[in-house]
């Protein structure tokens, strides 16, 4: 119940900000002009030439157009959650009032998955579009958004944990762009490193949309997304109670 | 209402409140007193559960808050010091939301919401947004949420703190009117507000309680003891003879104020002292400009409270001082907004100045 109320007030604060449609704008932006690339290339190929015959996989984590924006994108959706309630000391509101701290964290978590979604629900028209000028594969887009929301799962809840660390917005956001962009990082490590190329393989999330985009659910990304999901989130509680502990 | 014992909490070497016993009986209104940076609002966050203690407990209409955290805020309408709110919000919503965070069921909300717009006086503003408020609404949107819930106690964090003397006489007023149902426990560091009130005071520095009564037998047992203000013309030397040769008078303070005028404090306990001063002086062949006797004021007992023992522990002195100071200037700043108000039919009680004591007499 509490839940719901906060996710409700999160959702509400970040819709009535203009923040929320200059991001909103800027993303669709950017999508824009990665699929309006993607559909051109394709466009121009000769049937049969290619692999694929749709731009859809592409535009679904095959071009650096598409990671970019998300590791700046992240940090600016998470960084009001906690750290905008302890610069205004409206948390100290949250925390006396009869809630515990882990209906605080995952209703703002969830909130912050709506914006995730917020984001790419406009891109469906991108999949509609498709659909009129060839064959689209609804599993494979199916499996797509689920790649998607997962990664969402994953990186929101790391926004979320640096959010509760940093004392204002603007260090959440730059320690979540470091965390995130150095998970990212990493992740090319799996072309590098033959040893721990599975464990780079699950940090990236480039490895994530490249089989998510084919169509293919695999259950090992979806159980890491998760983990580190759970992790973040209850590091995140303790944040918070280390906050009344040590003042 | 309130329970707590051994209530101590620390940062680090820091000890913020030391041993902390005290209680506050169902119905009461009763001010917390210190100077800034006394651990008044680490007490407070405390009883509202925003920090644990380090050690001692808390028990909130008989419910340990520490093991039972959750039901024990239900008891609690909190308003923190500064009265932090959402800006982006209207005022009617925050409330709404508030109201379903502290569980009110969803058909008494709205019952609530209006109810507490009302008691708080804010319901001509329930459609604006927090932001664009002024701070004395903005103060009183937070008191609507301390009260949105209806809880028997109301924790409230210098609630008149920033207000213009209009805006504090109303919301003093409020509290007043709240307590017919309510336990209140405000803090504050503005004396005038404990006695314009509270029907108890619990005076804390540096973390410890150094006194509590109601604030009427706290001035009575200093008022045993009358200060004495002498202003004369000549010699400082010459003045603190004279004075000094009387029995029934300590010197305070003598001092050169200004030309040849002399200034002078004294205590004593006999009430006919001022004619045996002005006797004395006048045999002195030394001339006297203003002779009174001034009534002991919260203000003095709080003084001698919290200034002897910041002179009193060694070692620390330093940071007592910067309290005092800080105290000094946000009184300064109480004054000011005074006189730029000017009408405020309060001047005298919002007054920290000693002149603006009441005087018995003149000689």
């Amino acid at each position: 119940m509490a839940v719901w109320t906060i996710l409700k007030r999160e959702v509400y604060a970040f819709f009535v900000s203009p923040m929320a449609y200059i991001m909103l704008t800027a993303w669709l932006l950017l999508c824009g002009l990665n699929f309006t690339w993607l559909a051109t290339y394709y466009a121009s190929q000769p049937i049969g030439a290619g692999a694929q015959s749709s731009p859809l996989p592409a535009f679904f984590g095959g071009t650096t157009l598409f990671y970019l924006p998300i590791l700046v994108f992240v940090p600016l959706m998470t960084m009001r959650l906690l750290a905008q309630e302890r610069s205004r000391g409206t948390i100290e509101l949250l925390m006396t009032a009869p809630v515990g701290d882990v209906s605080i964290v995952i209703g703002k978590y969830l909130a912050s998955l709506v914006f995730w979604m917020a984001l790419w629900v406009p891109t469906l028209l991108y999949v509609w579009l498709t659909s009129h000028y060839g064959d689209v594969d609804a599993g494979v887009v199916a499996a797509s958004y689920l790649g998607i929301f997962l990664i969402g799962t994953y990186y929101l809840a790391i926004g979320l944990l640096m959010s509760a660390i940093a004392p204002q917005q603007m260090i959440a956001a730059l320690l979540t762009f470091l965390a995130l962009g150095t998970l990212f990082v990493l992740g090319v490590g799996q072309y590098i490193f033959d040893e721990y190329r599975d464990l780079f393989t699950y940090v990236s999330i480039w490895g994530h949309m490249e089989s998510f985009s084919r169509g293919v659910v695999d259950s090992r990304y979806l159980v890491f997304d998760l983990s580190v999901a759970a992790l973040a989130l209850t590091l995140t509680v303790g944040v918070l109670h280390a906050r009344r502990t040590e003042g | 209402m309130i329970e707590v014992q051994h209530l101590t909490k620390r940062y680090g070497s820091h000890t913020a409140v030391r041993d902390l016993d005290f209680e506050v009986p169902s119905g009461q209104i009763c001010g917390f007193l210190g100077p800034n940076g006394a651990g008044k609002s680490t007490t407070l966050r405390m009883l509202t559960g925003f920090l644990s203690p380090t050690g001692g407990t808390i028990r909130i209409g008989g419910i340990d808050a520490l093991s039972e955290p959750l039901e024990a805020r239900r008891h609690i309408g909190y308003m923190p010091e500064a009265c932090p709110l959402y800006p982006e919000m209207r005022v009617v919503e925050y409330l709404r939301y508030r109201a379903e965070l502290k569980g009110v069921p969803r058909r008494e909300i709205k019952g609530r919401v209006e109810a507490a717009l009302e008691q708080a006086t804010v319901a001509d503003v329930h459609s604006r947004i927090i932001g664009q408020l002024s701070k004395g609404y903005r103060q009183r949107v937070g008191l609507a949420d301390a009260l949105v819930a209806d809880p028997p106690l109301l924790v409230l964090d210098e609630p008149t703190a920033g207000l213009d003397p209009n805006q504090i006489r109303q919301v003093r007023e409020l509290i007043g009117e709240l307590s017919k149902n309510k336990t209140v426990l405000l803090s504050t560091h503005i004396l005038p507000e404990v006695e314009a009130i509270c029907d108890r005071v619990l005076i804390i520095h540096r973390g410890k309680l150094v006194s509590e009564g109601e604030p009427q037998s706290m001035r009575a047992e200093m008022a045993s003891k009358q200060s004495v203000r002498v202003v004369g013309r000549g010699e400082v030397e010459a003045f603190r003879r004279c004075l000094e040769g009387l029995d029934a008078v300590r010197v305070v303070e003598l001092k050169e104020r200004g030309g040849d005028r002399v200034l002078a404090r004294l205590e004593t306990e006999d009430e006919d002292a001022v004619e045996a001063i002005f006797r004395a002086v006048a045999e002195a062949g030394l001339v006297l400009r203003e002779l009174r006797t001034i009534e002991v004021s919260l203000e003095d007992v709080f003084t001698n409270l919290t200034t002897d023992e910041a002179a009193g522990s060694a070692g620390s002195d330093g940071e007592g001082d910067e309290d005092d100071e800080d105290d000094e200037d946000d009184e300064d700043d109480e004054d000011g907004e005074d006189g730029e108000d000017g009408e405020d039919g309060e001047d005298g009680e919002d007054g920290e100045d000693e002149d603006d004591s009441d005087s018995k007499e003149r000689a």
